[in-house]
């Protein structure tokens, strides 16, 4: 892996960070949606994170091919990271009395998902701190290979 | 016969491990959110003097001159770090001073290197033509 390696593995912390603040963004869009295709209120969504190797690009692997090991290339030692699934939380929906509700019950009762705005909102800063963190190491390795084109010059 | 000098080699090296300490840093911060995951890292100093003892190995009478040594740093598991409850112990502060520094670091080697080659094209063009 080279700098280039390492550009991407910061671009799979953006991308998986994207995708955290995606799930959170759809959590409170539907903190009060109480039909959803399967049936009942909406269910908070949480992602997984799971550190994954980076797979090495395909522009790379056409380039240099099997001859990497040849080149000195060093074998792949950070780690990236992935979504390796969304999940629903099994919380309990809040149950509202709202009787001119459509989906109340018979007393009167609604089903709402269980969506505190002010956890979605801490959890959507978290994303985007560490979305933030990404870009800086992305900007650090893009002045890592600046100063070594300067090489050539 | 080597066309390079040994101050271009081992700087040559050191952008080397210090891309691979990249690699670990910028692994430690795409991780931040990771459950369970531990902080990664090289001992630098320890790994650059080993890598300057290849160079000069290299360049010996037994080298092959061919950078034919090339054995991979040895990555640790940081230890001291405060540990989150969900098992992960990647410190924010800690990963934004080592990128930081990484960054000087690589710029002062390409800065050297820079000069270095500078100095061999003017010792082939002894008077300057």
């Amino acid at each position: 892996m080279n700098l280039f390696g390492v550009m991407g593995l910061s671009g799979t912390a953006l991308k998986a960070e994207r995708i955290r603040a995606e799930i959170v963004a759809s959590n409170m869009a539907n903190a009060e949606t109480t039909r959803t295709a399967s049936g009942g209120p909406y269910q908070r969504k949480h992602v997984v994170f799971a550190a994954a190797p980076e797979q090495a690009s395909t522009f790379r692997n056409a380039l240099i091919g099997q001859s990497a090991s040849s080149l000195g290339v060093a074998a792949n030692s950070g780690t990236g990271v992935e979504v390796t699934a969304v999940v629903n939380d099994p919380g309990a929906p809040v149950r509202r009395y709202d009787p001119g509700h459509p989906d109340a019950d018979k007393n009167g009762y609604v089903n709402f998902p269980d969506i505190d705005p002010m956890t979605e909102m801490v959890d959507m800063m978290g994303a985007a701190r560490s979305y933030q963190l990404n870009a800086s190491a992305v900007q650090a390795s893009k002045n890592m290979l600046q100063s070594s084109i300067d090489l050539l010059k | 016969m080597h066309i390079t000098t040994p101050l271009a080699d081992e700087l040559g090296r050191y952008l080397d491990l210090a891309t691979q300490r990249m690699q670990l840093i910028a692994g430690n911060m795409a991780n931040v959110d990771t459950p369970g995951y531990r902080t990664q890292d090289i001992d630098f100093q320890k790994e650059f003097s080993r890598v300057a003892g290849e160079v000069a190995a290299d360049r010996g009478p037994q080298g092959t001159g061919a950078g034919a040594l090339h054995t991979p740093p040895q990555i640790e598991a940081v230890d001291g770090l405060l540990e989150r409850p969900d098992g992960n112990n990647v410190s924010i502060d800690r990963e934004s001073m080592a990128l930081g520094e990484l960054q000087l670091q690589f710029r002062t080697g390409s800065a050297l290197l820079k000069r270095e080659f500078t100095r061999m094209s003017e010792a082939i063009h002894e008077d300057g033509k």
